[in-house]
Parts: C-alpha cells; structure tokens; sequence
C-alpha cells in the first residue's frame, strides 16, 4: 500500500513537472521570443523570465534581441569624382520587428546576407554620391548617417532597424596608395632641398657680412692710419719749415752738404772735374781767380 | 547490509558528478540537463550492477535521492572575487548582482549566475601585433593593412595604437551586444579602427605625428564611447595610447633625410658662423695693427722732424756768427769727404770736347752731352759730373 502510494506520488510528481515544463518557457536577457499557435505567430514577448504557454497548441520561437553585427568585405568603390577607394564597413542593427523578422527573414543566417548585400549597395550608393575628399573630412560622420539612413529603408519590411553603421577601413587601391608615397616622397625631398638650399643661403649671407666687416674694419683702419701719416708729415713740415724758415738760403746749402755726403758714396763713382771749378779755385793758382760766385746747389 | 557498503561505492559517483557542481557558479546554461540525467542513468545502472537480483529496496533509493538533492541544492554555491560581479538570472531575467564572497543561487535550472570580470583594464592592440615568443623580433610586428590610413590631407600615415578598455555595467557587457566570434574585442577593434580613421581622415598629417597626438587620442576615446554607448554595451574606454604615428616605412628614408637635411642646415650655419667668430677678430687685431703702426709713424715723424729742426737751429746759431768762413769751411769739408774716396778726372774745358768720347768709362758715354754741357752750367755743384747715386 506504502509502496503503491509512494509510486502514485512519484508519478504525480513526473507528470506535474513534465506540464509545467512544456506549459512554460524562459526567456534570457539576450532574446526575445514569439509564441506560435498552430505555427501562426500570436505574440511576442521581450520581458526576460519565466513565461506560460498552452502545452501542444502553441510553441515558441526566439529571436535574438541585441545588437547585432554584419561586416561588408573590402570592396571597390567609385566616388563622385571617380576617385576610387576600397571600403571595408560593419552595420550593427537588431530585430525591432521579432514577427515581420521571423515570417521575412526567417533566421539570422539569412538575414546576415541579405544585409551583408543592403550594406554593400548602400555603401557604393552613398559613397557613389560624395567625392572622395568628403570621406577625409567632418562630412564622414554624416556619410555612415545617410548609409544607415539607405539602410533601413530596405530593412524595415524585415523587422530589422539599423543602429549604426561604420565605415572600418576607406584606402585607395594599391596603385593609388604607390601614387601617394610617391608624392609624398617627392614632396619631402623638395622640402630637404630647401633646408639645404636655405642653409647655404644662411652659410652665405653670415660669410658675407663676416667679409663685409673684415673690408670695413680694415678700411677704417687704412683710413685713420692715413689720416695718422698725413698729422705726421704735415706736423714734420710744420717743424722743419719753422726752423729752415729762418734763413732759407742757408738751409739750402747746409742740406745740399748734407745730400753729397750721403748721395755720393766713394768706391764704385768716378767724377769728372773741371779744374775751373770752385773746389779748384786754389788748385793752380794762389789768387783764387774763379769764374763764377761759390757754387752751392740750388737744388734742394 | 552489504548494499549499505555498496552506497558507499556509489558515493564516487559523486567525483562524476561534481563537473557540474562546481560549474554551477560559471552558470553554464547548456551544461546541466545532460549531465544530470547521465547521472541518473548511470546511478541505477551502477545499483542494478551491484544487486544481481534486480532489488532496489526503498531506504536504498531515498538515501541515493536524498545525497542526489544534497548535492544539486550545494550546486548553487559560488565565489565571487573583489575585481569580479556575479550576475544572478532567474528564469533568465537578472535578478541580482552579487557582490564578493561566497554567494548562492538556487540551483539550475531556476537560477544561474555569471562571473564578470570589472576592474580589470583590457587592452588591445590596433596596427601592430606583440611578437610571439617564437619570433625573434624584439619590436611589435607592424599590420599595415590595420595601421596605414590616409589623412585629410591625402597622405598616409602609419598609426599604432592601443586600446584601454573596462567593463562598466556586467549586465549590459553581457546581454546587450552581439559580439562577433563571442569576443568583445572584436567588437572594440572594429570601433577602435572606424573611430582612428574618421579622426586621421579630418586631420592633416603633420599634425598627427607632431602636436596634434594627445589630441588624436582624446578624440578617438571620445568618439568610441559615443559609439560604444550607442551600442549599450557597458564598455567603457580608459585610455588611448597612440604607440608610432610616423610617415609610413615606404617613405620614411624621404622623411629621415629631410632630418638630415635640417642638421645639415645647422651645420652649415655654425661653420659659417664659425668662420665670421674667426675671421672678424683678426681683422679687428689687423685694423688695430695698423691704426697703431700709422701712430707710430706720426710719433717717430714728428721726432725726427723735431730733432733735425734742432740740429739745424743749432748749427745755424753758430753759423750767424761768421756766416762766410762757417760756409766755405763746410763746403771744404763736405767735399774732402766726398771727393776723397772717388776716381777723379780732372779735365780743362778747353779740351773736354775731344776727350770725352775716349773716357773709359762706358756709363758717361751715354751721357756725354752731360758731360759737356757741364762746365758751362756753373749752376751744378762743385763742378762734379756723377754717374751714379741717388737723389738727395
């Protein structure tokens, strides 16, 4: 009787938790579940917890609830001005809609590539719109607006809204990127040749001035020298003519015996004398008969 | 009772069982069910082994079920430490947030807890990688499809850098963002990445490798935790650390030789500096050489002059007195001094004219007008025709 009890309660306790299991289910802080009765969806439930439904007549599909990501690979893309880039983008977005998002889309997969494609056209569209200048500018900010804008005017029959979307990588191809570091190569060589440039400039200008002011230096100095010498001749001639001044007839003779002996070394000179000459007057005879008056130099 | 002994064989079924005890605080949400009715399974399996006679008495399995209970109802224990936050979820909805220490949640599947990390700063690298350690490379490896981007000015340029990252809200870091391959990090570094770019893109390139780095690295935090909160995702970014940001290695020798070309500038203008410091002050030393050499002539001018004006005064003093003798006596005298160490010729007037040309001395016949001319000229001192010897 114990025992039979004892399984009748077991076998209560079995079917009261297999009912209350399949009568309920969870719903976990990252979803979101909609309730299908007879497969037709009735409702949604986004509340996290624990939730009843009816056993059988109605079953349960969860929809992801966070924000969710979709990357668009590297691809080309032409500007305006028919620059072209390579853009490489994500898009987070999440399920607004659980019921248009489970009859639409279905499943995530599914709506990964279709977005993955949305993305991708809207990025050439916006993209195709703007020059590229506009992409290395504040206009970017506004450019991942107006994808995100293109976006979700596609994804809305989806259920999904798109909450962002970013531009990851926007590079020229490879032959573009060359043509920079080339450019960038030629513009820092111009500007190493202008240092060099300007530093033989600064080289020369410091070496002239430096010339310039030896010339000045040495010209003032030749100047005051000059002006030296000529105090020193005009004050000797001051003197000499103070004192010669005094009997200048006198001077001329004192000096001219100066000037022989000094002029006329012995050795090597001959002298031819007449012996009519006033250093003769006595030579030949005592009377001192002599032409002319004592001849002194007149010269000097 | 033999099977009493046995129980106690069954106990190591608890070694078993306790992979899902002790992974009850990682709150594994998948994990249970299998495990637990594995459990059951194996239990009876292991008692029907140990009774050949197939008979499990009552008190056999209200002791197994008790020790089963025991041990699912311990299963709720958990530790959290003082840089974690443990997430309480009943039912999935949060319920609480557990501080540090030893906590309990019911057990599975009513409750399950989850154990973040929080204080703990998180970094990721963008543009280089940290050499593994089979790498024999010292440096970080450069990426350059993640650290080359272009400027507003339409250079490139080569950015490192390194995101600091923290989570700020468990729940939020845990439940709100899809994260690709389940990794947060991935989900900064695409942020990280969107966010560097569309900064570099509005900046000019030599701005951001000289002055404008701190500036970089404010507004690249900023806009990721704009981004990131846009997302919900209880993230929050510490710090921007921008490592190199330099003209990228295809240009950098251009970039390295506009370096040398400034020291080379530098160079040049001290050498020429060096030679006006050198050449400036010698010519001053020279200037003042020559100031001092004209000086010195004035001085010694003067002198001289001084001195023969006064030898002249003195003799002409002495002279006044017998002007004639005084005369004829110097005269006499200045020409035995001269006369007296010199060749002499004593010619008559008379006959100079034929003599002349026969003169062995070759330096008069080129003046022998001169030598004619002589006598007549009384003018001429004492009547002396000289060949040589300078002006007095």
């Amino acid at each position: 009787m114990n025992r039979v009890m004892l399984f009748l309660v077991a076998v209560a306790g079995v079917a009261v938790v297999v009912v209350a299991s399949m009568s309920s289910y969870t719903i976990n802080p990252t979803e979101q579940a909609i309730v299908l009765q007879f497969g037709a969806p009735l409702a949604v439930e986004t509340e996290p917890g624990l939730h009843v439904m009816i056993p059988w007549v109605q079953t349960v599909e969860y929809i992801d609830k966070r924000l969710l990501n979709v990357e668009a690979p590297p691809e080309e893309v032409i500007a305006q001005d028919k620059k072209r880039l390579v853009v490489d983008s994500f898009a987070r977005w999440r399920i607004v809609d659980p019921i248009r998002f489970y009859q639409r889309a279905h499943d995530k997969e599914t709506a990964i590539q279709r977005l993955t494609t949305i993305l991708g056209s809207s990025v050439r569209g916006v993209l195709g719109d703007h020059v590229f200048s506009a992409v290395l500018s504040d206009k970017r900010d506004r450019l991942m607006r107006d994808i995100r804008d293109t976006m979700n005017q596609d994804t809305k029959e989806f259920g999904i809204y798109v909450v962002d979307v970013r531009i990851r990588h926007a590079d020229l191809p490879q032959q573009n990127t060359d043509a920079i570091f080339k450019r960038m190569r030629q513009e820092r060589k111009r500007e190493a040749n202008e240092f060099r440039a300007e530093g033989s400039e600064i080289s020369q200008r410091i070496r002239a001035r430096a010339d310039r002011e030896v010339t000045v230096l040495t010209a003032e100095a030749n100047r005051e020298s000059d002006i030296l010498h000529g105090e020193g001749d005009a004050e000797k001639t001051r003197i000499l003519g103070d004192a010669y001044g005094q009997d200048p007839d006198f001077f001329a003779f004192y000096r001219s015996m100066q000037a022989y002996e000094v002029a006329l070394p012995g050795n090597n000179t001959s002298v031819v004398l007449s012996p009519n000459s006033e250093f003769f007057r006595y030579f030949l005879q005592s009377g001192g008969a002599v032409p002319r008056a004592p001849a002194h130099a007149r010269k000097h | 009772m033999p099977w009493n002994n046995q129980s106690g064989g069954s106990g190591g079924n608890g070694d078993g069982s306790r992979g899902p005890w002790s992974r009850g605080p990682s709150g594994g949400a998948g994990g249970g069910p299998p495990d637990l009715e594995d459990l059951l399974r194996r239990v009876q399996a292991r008692l029907r082994q140990l009774m050949p006679n197939g008979r499990v008495t009552q008190g056999t399995l209200a002791g197994v079920g008790l020790v089963l209970v025991g041990l699912w109802l311990l299963s709720g224990v958990y530790f959290v430490t003082g840089r974690e936050q443990g997430i309480v979820q009943l039912f999935g909805r949060v319920v609480a947030h557990s501080g540090q220490g030893i906590n309990y949640h019911l057990p599975w599947p009513i409750e399950t807890a989850t154990v973040v990390e929080v204080t703990r700063e998180n970094s990721i690298n963008v543009g280089y990688q940290q050499p593994t350690d089979s790498s024999d490379s010292q440096h970080p490896l450069d990426v350059p499809s993640e650290s080359l981007m272009l400027t507003g000015d339409e250079n490139i340029v080569d950015v490192n850098f390194t995101v600091f990252w923290v989570v700020n809200d468990a729940s939020a870091f845990l439940f709100n963002v899809e994260n690709p391959d389940n990794s947060p990090d991935k989900t900064i570094k695409a942020v990280a990445e969107s966010a560097m770019r569309e900064i570099v893109g509005q900046s000019q390139f030599e701005a951001i490798i000289t002055q404008d780095r701190a500036l970089v690295q404010q507004r690249v935090r900023d806009l990721m935790q704009k981004t990131l909160d846009l997302y919900g995702s209880g993230i929050t970014i510490t710090r921007i650390q921008l490592g190199n940001a330099a003209a990228p290695e295809d240009v950098n020798d251009a970039f390295r030789d506009v370096q040398a070309a400034i020291a080379n500038q530098e160079q040049m203008r001290n050498e020429a500096e060096g030679y006006a410091n050198k050449i400036i002050p010698e010519a001053r030393g020279r200037a003042a050489q020559i100031v001092q050499q004209a000086e010195a002539y004035r001085q010694q001018a003067i002198a001289e002059a001084s001195g023969e004006a006064k030898q002249f005064l003195s003799v002409y003093q002495e002279y006044k007195k017998a002007p004639e003798v005084t005369r004829r006596r110097m005269y006499l005298e200045t020409m035995t001094q001269v006369l007296a160490p010199m060749n002499k010729i004593i010619l008559d007037d008379s006959t100079g004219h034929n003599v002349v040309p026969y003169l062995p001395l070759p330096d008069l016949q080129k003046h022998p007008e001169a030598a004619t001319a002589q006598p007549q000229s009384g003018t001429s001192a004492p009547g002396a025709q000289v060949t040589v010897g300078p002006q007095p």
